[in-house]
């Protein structure tokens, strides 16, 4: 994504009309909530330009994520901005509601870490890590997705790195140092590991609960209604 | 062409030194040439332990600096003509001892002894990577307190770094009252931490003491429970599929391990 984010660095500042972020899953547009449309088009249309006149520009291809912020786009609106973008930029309008939720959006492949995250090693990726093995003290694991960890965790996890709330940690023995989810670090339990029975550690709010792996089913379920709910889908 | 296998630990005083000369010397007592390398510049005390102080005229720095050759700085033991020293430098600087130096002076010693056996500093910084370097092999020697095993731990991930696959664990100091109690991590917890082979477990036994200030390694007095733990640590090193001692009067303290004996 060194492209993406070269575009983001070049081409946006502070107190712009449009300013382009570099996610994950592409670009973001984030418009300013004072401006007019006719002003944010023509912001856009300054913007992508060079990616016009190089053709197959570096843009091309690349998936673009508009946020309004508090303002409401009309279908028409809509229409318009996904034109210039799609015109101009070549880029892949996938949505008018600000940045994906990252679980959705997920695209990358888990990477399966095998053997013993030891003492001062570091396991990091962005997507969900399994490590079959154990996470022994000290030793970190670090995903933009779930960490999952097929032995003991007794180190460091950190699940959601990039902000994904809904992300979880999971372990066969559960007796890690601190378990971190999203921006919410907690220490661990002071209980022994029921063991031999999966855990895993969710954010409920601002808390961090711990429950049997049989209930991830339950807790995506009941974490997938809750965006539901609190987002204004996609159009 | 022998063999070097480093005696490394991470964590200071739990008996890197210790090991090296029982191990070294019990492999001699095997029959075995070997060549005890100490690398602890600055802090050296193979040397003590094996009572070969007074002896020494060079130094492995010197070796490594072109001050000395190296049968010049190599000592021979009091007892065995196939057990020898290099003893490290007191006063000299740590850098002196180069990585380069290291391999040189290993692959010089490989082809004369059966065993090199180097005896890492404390840490792991320079003096570790330098003793971990020329190794094909590593001991890893931990005693049954977390900071131990947490230390040893970090140090078998450095010396996968290092191309030296897969470690052999020797605890040393156990205590099989305080096991028992509850008050020392047992074996199987500090085998199932570390996920290595055990080459051995050692009781804390004040005959090592008694031995080092005598500079008589203690696997030379058949009648004390270290020795016999350090000659089975040798043997297995050998290959010979030794079982672990019992170091309880209670049978089968320890039978549990049978599965998890690593045999070098
Ligand atoms: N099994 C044992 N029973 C009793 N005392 C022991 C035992 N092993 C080691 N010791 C004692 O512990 C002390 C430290 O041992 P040793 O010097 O071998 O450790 P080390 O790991 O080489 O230390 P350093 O990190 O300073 O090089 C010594 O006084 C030694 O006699
Ligand atoms: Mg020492």
């Amino acid at each position: 994504m060194g492209k993406v984010a070269r575009l983001a660095r070049e081409r946006s500042a502070p107190g712009q009309l449009v300013t382009i972020r570099g996610i994950r899953n592409g670009l973001l547009f984030v418009l300013a909530e004072d401006a007019t449309i006719a002003e944010l088009i023509d912001e856009l249309e300054r913007l992508l330009q060079g990616s016009e006149r190089e053709g197959v520009g570096e843009t091309a291809g690349v998936t673009a994520y508009v946020d309004p912020g508090a303002r409401r786009l009309t279908d028409d609106e809509c229409d318009l901005l996904r034109g210039i973008l799609t015109g101009k930029g070549n880029l892949v309008v996938k949505g008018f509601a600000g940045p994906p939720a990252a679980l959705e959006e997920s695209v990358k492949q888990p990477y399966i870490y095998k053997g013993t995250v030891r003492s001062g090693q570091v396991i990091e990726h962005d997507g969900d890590v399994v490590v079959v093995g154990d996470v022994n003290a000290g030793g970190r694991v670090i995903a933009a997705g779930d960490v999952v960890v097929m032995g003991h965790l007794r180190g460091f996890a950190q699940a959601g790195a990039a902000g994904d709330a809904a992300a979880v940690v999971a372990a066969v023995y559960f007796e890690p140092l601190q378990v971190s989810i999203g921006d919410v670090t907690r220490r661990a339990p002071e209980r022994p590991s029921r063991g031999a029975e999966m855990e895993f550690a969710y954010l409920e709010g601002a808390d961090m609960a711990v429950e049997r792996m049989a209930m991830l089913g339950q807790h995506r379920a009941r974490s997938a209604a809750r965006r539901a709910r609190h987002s204004p889908g996609e159009r | 062409m022998g063999e070097a296998i480093v005696v490394t630990s991470g964590k200071g005083g739990v008996g890197k030194t210790t090991s090296s000369a029982n191990i070294g010397t019990a492999l001699a007592l095997m029959g075995k040439k070997v060549c005890m390398v100490d690398t602890d510049i600055g802090l050296r005390n193979l040397d003590v332990v094996m009572g070969l102080e007074n002896r020494i005229l060079f130094d492995i720095v010197d070796v490594a600096t072109g001050q000395a050759r190296l049968e010049q700085a190599m000592i021979k033991d009091k007892r065995f003509d196939h057990l020898f020293l290099l003893p490290a430098a007191q006063t000299k600087d740590k850098l002196a001892l180069s990585v380069d130096a290291m391999h040189k002076i290993v692959r010089l010693l490989k082809p004369q002894f059966d065993f090199v056996l180097i005896d890492c500093p404390a840490g792991i910084e320079h003096g570790f990577r330098v003793a971990v370097s020329a190794a094909d092999q590593a001991i890893v020697v931990t005693t049954p307190e977390q900071a131990a095993v947490r230390d040893a731990d970090r140090v078998i991930g450095l010396l996968e770094k290092e191309q030296i696959p897969s470690p052999k664990l020797v605890i040393n100091r156990i205590r099989p009252s305080m096991v028992r109690s509850g008050d020392m991590l047992d074996i199987d917890d500090i085998v199932g931490i570390l996920s290595l082979d055990l080459l051995g477990i050692v009781p804390d036994d004040e005959h090592v003491i008694k031995a080092a200030n005598q500079g008589e390694p203690t696997v030379l007095r058949p009648d004390s429970r270290a020795s016999i733990a350090y000659r089975n640590i040798a043997r297995r090193i050998l290959g010979e599929p030794v079982p672990l001692m019992n170091l309880d009067e209670e049978a089968g303290f320890f039978r549990k391990m049978w599965k998890r004996i690593g045999l070098g």
